[in-house]
């Protein structure tokens, strides 16, 4: 599994290239000028004839400082439009509108794919619920049959958590409460998080692309034995 | 001796050992013994591979022994091709970790009285017995190692050779195994260390410049000054020293961190002590170490530069430093409980004013607060002070831009720091008197402590890294001797920093439930901040066009900041793109983004500032060498600890836990390399760490015999370098404070419309007119 969602993975490689192209010209510049305008002997010239006492002399050029208010505005919209589509996504809404339908009936299969922009659709969802509470994750298939969706406990490496078993092809809506803190579920193999505070419902997307077994994380502070707050997801055909 | 002797002598030496490193084994093969040293991981004169075939054996060491006893001990092997009768059996080799071995016969012999090996004599047995005295006190364990060969005779050593390995331990009386460490006892003492060796530095600096300070008479009155000075540049030399002695005790807490996560599943420290040590590093290097780092700078250089003889209010001021010291007491008062706060430096409700929370929370929350009010009362001085006592002819937009940079800060703090004020007594009444603010049963809201905290703590990473901004604009102009390119867009690209700054905090709750409508706004606004700060890096990077770049280290520093300052605003914008964010929220990709901005900005431009500054300060200059030592010794070493957590980030290591995760058989999480770069970090960590003791030890030698320095030694302009080096007090004659003249055309001494509604609105009338006389 690859640890992230295949919309992470467009994003990323826009980002990349733009960063690059920034980083190049940045670098660029301030590698070219440290060594092309060094001073010959340490000392001089006063190019601008700073005085103790005096303010220097006005050194701008209007047209210059407006193209680098410009450009990278409009980088800045051009990225904001990139990552404006997947915000829909990633919390999608539920019913036509959204991308996974509405809640399967009994029988009915999810069966997600993914478009070429990394977006995944589902004809409808299952819905399970996840319990945080200090440090142990409470998982819950509710009304789901054994072969959509079974809890058990995995052992390995001398711990043991508990496990989570899903079905690749299906798309899973998790309803997520705390019990005492906020907790956060970060699904390594899912590349997801969200944040559960007590006292609140929260949502999460699982959508089942791949097979993999994968460990999910406590991702939000929450006391002592925050870094065993550990469950095992396992993702079959 | 001139050179080209000892570089001949040292030449010999390495000869001698690489010709003694290439005739060592033979020394020692077969048949005249072998060396402990040798066989450590097996022995190297016959066969590469311990083979099961031999079964090495000790025998007569005791279970426990008493101390100066000799004892028999023999030593035998079964097993091989070494077979009674040949010429050559086999050999031996035992080690001991203390007491003396004795030889017995002609067959044996000793490398040192600890490491015993077979004679040519004994080649053809296969046991023999020694002697071993155990030493004159039996408090610890003593290890024996042995080593034996079984040969075919043939008298070369070839792979039908064979050898094994035995171990044995004698136990001496009462000796228990060594407990563990207390973390807690670790840290405070390394704490306590570093508070006897900065006192001892700053007597004997004090003793080297004034011998005869000790005497009573005059050292009462020194130490009374320091403690009671309302004189801007003492409490900022307070401030100075305060913020480098924590940046210090955070440093020492960031490597205890780093050792325990130098590899997966390490239990150098448990949990409950990890969680403590990054919180207390957190709070200390914000609020401990940068925030009076700048405070101290702002102290000694704005008055400077505005040509005010002292800030506004001179014992607010001092105050404001005083409430430091006791806030970080109670701060700590954890690590000297054994139970300090555990909850982040952004202590998130509710679990802050849960029960599992530490007690040491309460404390560490009171400590916060007179954190909040030292800042409160730090910004009414400084806007006042920024705002009324400008020297003549500094209007607003003739102010350097450090003075600019430090009276946004505070507009930003000022408006902020409430909010986490409010919400620091609202933590600390639940967790005392019982008040329900965060008590979900009770209808308290978690989230209300998110929005308070980020309300401020956004714009407050911001108050840590404009300061900066200005340091750095000071010095690369100085540097390439040319005024900064675009002043006013400088200032005007701070002040929407300063304003953006309040409308992004959502970004640190994208994953809480958010309204998508606000999501997409957060979204927007925190892309936006990356305008300003661009306007800011191409105009630090146009003022050395056509100037002439004179490299010193401040020079050095700045150039070091705009590129990690750069970087880690570059790997600031992958965050607002949630689809994105959702996988990188919490995880090492956030830890080395905003170390690339704290220490590769904050930090690396108050390098740049002790560089520029200190000279004025103390009247003295630095090393250069020793700076330039820094400075390259600190930023391989910094970039080569946070470079890769952004690739560690990726691949989902989640912050805040003091273990990771590799991938098993079972399930898939880390990849198996990430061990071996979380130890690299952590090698780095400690290179890092000792780094910066070339500045420490720079400041102190410059202290002791730096050359004096003049009045103006970079070349600036700003008032700061018309006084002498360091400068009297007041720092200006209050009546004969100096005219700041313009090199432009145009003499635009009076302050805009807005700048006179504001002037109007801070000064009395009446004062404003004996300005004017």
């Amino acid at each position: 599994m690859a640890g992230v969602t295949p919309l992470y993975d467009a994003i990323w490689e826009d980002y990349i290239i733009w960063s690059l192209f920034v980083g190049a010209i940045a670098f660029g510049w301030l590698y070219h000028h440290s060594f092309f305008y060094r001073s010959k002997d340490g000392e001089s010239p006063n190019v601008d004839n700073l005085e103790v006492g005096v303010f220097p002399i006005d050194y701008d050029n209007l047209r210059l400082e407006v193209a680098w208010v410009i450009l990278p505005s409009l980088l800045i919209v051009w990225l904001t439009y990139i990552s404006w589509a997947p915000l829909d996504a990633v919390w999608s809404q539920t019913g036509p509108d959204g991308y996974h339908g509405s809640e399967c009936a009994e029988g009915e299969s999810s069966d997600n794919y993914v478009d070429d922009d990394g977006y995944v659709y589902s004809a409808c969802y299952h819905e399970i619920s996840i319990v945080g509470q200090q440090w142990f994750w409470n998982m819950d298939c509710e009304d789901l049959s054994e072969d959509l969706c079974s809890t058990d406990f995995s052992t390995s490496g001398g711990e043991t958590r508990p496990l989570l078993n899903l079905k690749v092809g299906e798309t899973y809506l998790a309803r997520l409460t705390s019990t005492d803190v906020t907790h956060a579920p970060k699904f390594n193999g899912f590349g997801m998080m969200e944040d559960i505070v007590p006292g609140q419902v929260t949502f999460l997307w699982l959508p089942a692309i791949e097979e993999g077994d994968s460990l999910m994380l406590c991702a939000e502070f929450c006391g002592d034995n925050h870094a065993y707050m550990t469950a095992q997801v396992n993702v079959s055909g | 001796m001139d050179k080209d002797s000892v570089l001949s002598r040292r030449l010999v030496v390495v000869a001698i050992l690489a010709i003694a490193m290439v005739i060592l084994p033979s020394v020692t093969s077969l048949p005249t013994g072998v060396d402990y040293g040798l066989v450590q991981d097996g022995c190297n004169c016959h066969s590469t591979a311990a083979s099961d075939s031999v079964t090495a054996s000790i025998d007569g060491v005791p279970e426990s022994y008493n101390k100066s006893e000799t004892y028999t001990l023999t030593v035998s092997f079964t097993g091989g091709p070494g077979t009674e009768g040949n010429e050559n059996v086999g050999g031996f080799n035992l080690w001991t970790s203390a007491g003396t071995l004795t030889s017995l016969d002609s067959s044996t012999q000793l490398n040192s009285p600890q490491d015993a090996t077979h004679a040519e004599e004994g080649n053809n047995q296969r046991s023999w017995t020694l002697e071993w005295t155990a030493p004159d006190n039996n408090e610890s364990n003593i290890e024996f190692i042995l080593h034996t060969n079984s040969v075919n005779g043939d008298g070369s050593a070839s792979s039908a050779d064979m050898w094994n390995r035995a171990e044995a331990t004698a136990f001496g009386f009462g000796s228990e195994p060594l407990e563990d460490a207390d973390p807690f006892k670790v840290l405070a003492t390394l704490i306590v260390v570093s508070l006897v060796l900065l006192s001892i530095v700053v007597l004997y600096v004090f003793y080297r410049n004034n011998p005869d300070g000790f005497e009573w008479d005059r050292f009462a009155p020194w130490i009374i000054e320091w403690l009671t000075s309302t004189d801007h540049k003492k409490i900022g030399t307070l401030y100075f020293v305060q913020g480098l002695f924590f940046l210090g005790v955070g440093g020492i807490m960031a490597m205890m961190i780093r050792v325990q996560l130098s590899s997966p599943g390490n239990d150098f420290i448990s949990q409950d002590y990890y969680n403590q040590f990054f919180t207390l590093h957190g709070t200390t290097m914000i609020f401990l170490a940068a925030m009076p780092l700048i405070a101290g700078f702002a102290n000694w250089i704005v008055p400077l530069q505005i040509g005010a003889p002292d800030l506004a209010f001179p014992r607010l001021n001092a105050l404001s430093f005083w409430l430091q010291p006791v806030a970080a007491l109670l701060i700590f008062t954890g690590v000297f409980s054994g139970a300090g706060a555990d909850t982040g430096w952004t202590g998130y409700a509710p679990y802050v004013v849960t029960e599992t929370a530490h007690a040491g929370v309460s404390m560490w929350a009171a400590g916060q607060i007179m954190l909040v009010a030292s800042s409160t009362l730090t910004g009414i001085n400084f806007l006042t002070t920024i705002a009324v006592m400008r020297a003549p002819g500094m209007g607003w937009f003739q102010m350097p831009l450090f003075t600019w940079s430090i009276l946004v800060a505070n507009v930003m703090l000022f408006l902020s720091i409430p909010a986490f004020g409010v919400g620091l007594i609202q933590v600390l009444l639940d967790r005392t008197i019982g008040t329900a603010f965060y008590d979900v049963a009770a209808g308290g809201d978690p989230l209300l402590w998110s929005h308070l905290f980020w309300y401020f703590g956004h714009p407050e990473v911001y108050v840590v890294i404009v300061p900066a901004f200005g340091v750095i604009s000071e010095v690369i102009a100085t540097s390439a001797r040319r005024s900064i390119f675009g002043y006013k867009s400088m200032v005007y690209a701070m002040a929407g920093i300063g304003l953006v700054s309040f409308i992004v905090y959502g970004h640190h709750m994208f994953t809480s439930g958010m309204s998508p409508t606000l999501r997409f706004v957060t979204m927007l606004t925190t892309m936006l901040v990356a305008v300003p700060t661009g306007i800011k890096i191409f105009n630090w990077l146009k003022t050395m066009h056509g100037g002439s770049l004179v490299y010193r280290t401040h020079t050095l520093w700045t150039l070091g900041f705009l590129v990690t300052f750069t970087l880690g605003g570059i790997s600031g914008m992958f965050f607002p793109s949630m689809g994105m964010d959702v996988h990188l929220h919490e995880t090492y990709f956030v830890v080395a983004h905003f170390h690339y901005v704290l220490v590769g900005g904050t930090i690396f431009g108050f390098y740049a500032a002790i560089y520029y500054w200190y000279p004025k300060m103390t009247g003295r200059m630095l090393d250069e060498k020793l700076g330039v030592l820094h400075f390259l010794t600190g930023f391989i070493s910094y970039n080569a600890v946070f470079w890769p957590m952004h690739r560690l980030g990726v691949v989902g290591m989640i912050r805040r836990t003091h273990t990771y995760y590799i991938t098993t058989d079972d399930f898939q999480a880390l990849p198996e390399w990430a061990a071996d770069w979380n130890m690299m970090i952590s090698v780095s960590a400690f290179l890092f760490f000792a780094s910066n003791l070339f500045l420490v030890a720079n400041m102190i030698k410059s202290l002791i015999r730096g050359e004096k320095a003049p009045a103006d030694p970079w070349g600036g302009w700003s008032f700061e370098w018309m006084t002498s080096s360091p400068p009297p007090t007041p720092s200006f004659d209050p009546n004969d404070i100096p005219t700041l003249k313009d090199a432009n055309e145009h003499v635009a001494n009076e302050p805009g419309k807005i700048g006179k509604w504001f002037q109007r609105l801070m000064v009395a009338d009446d004062t404003a007119e004996e300005g004017s006389h």
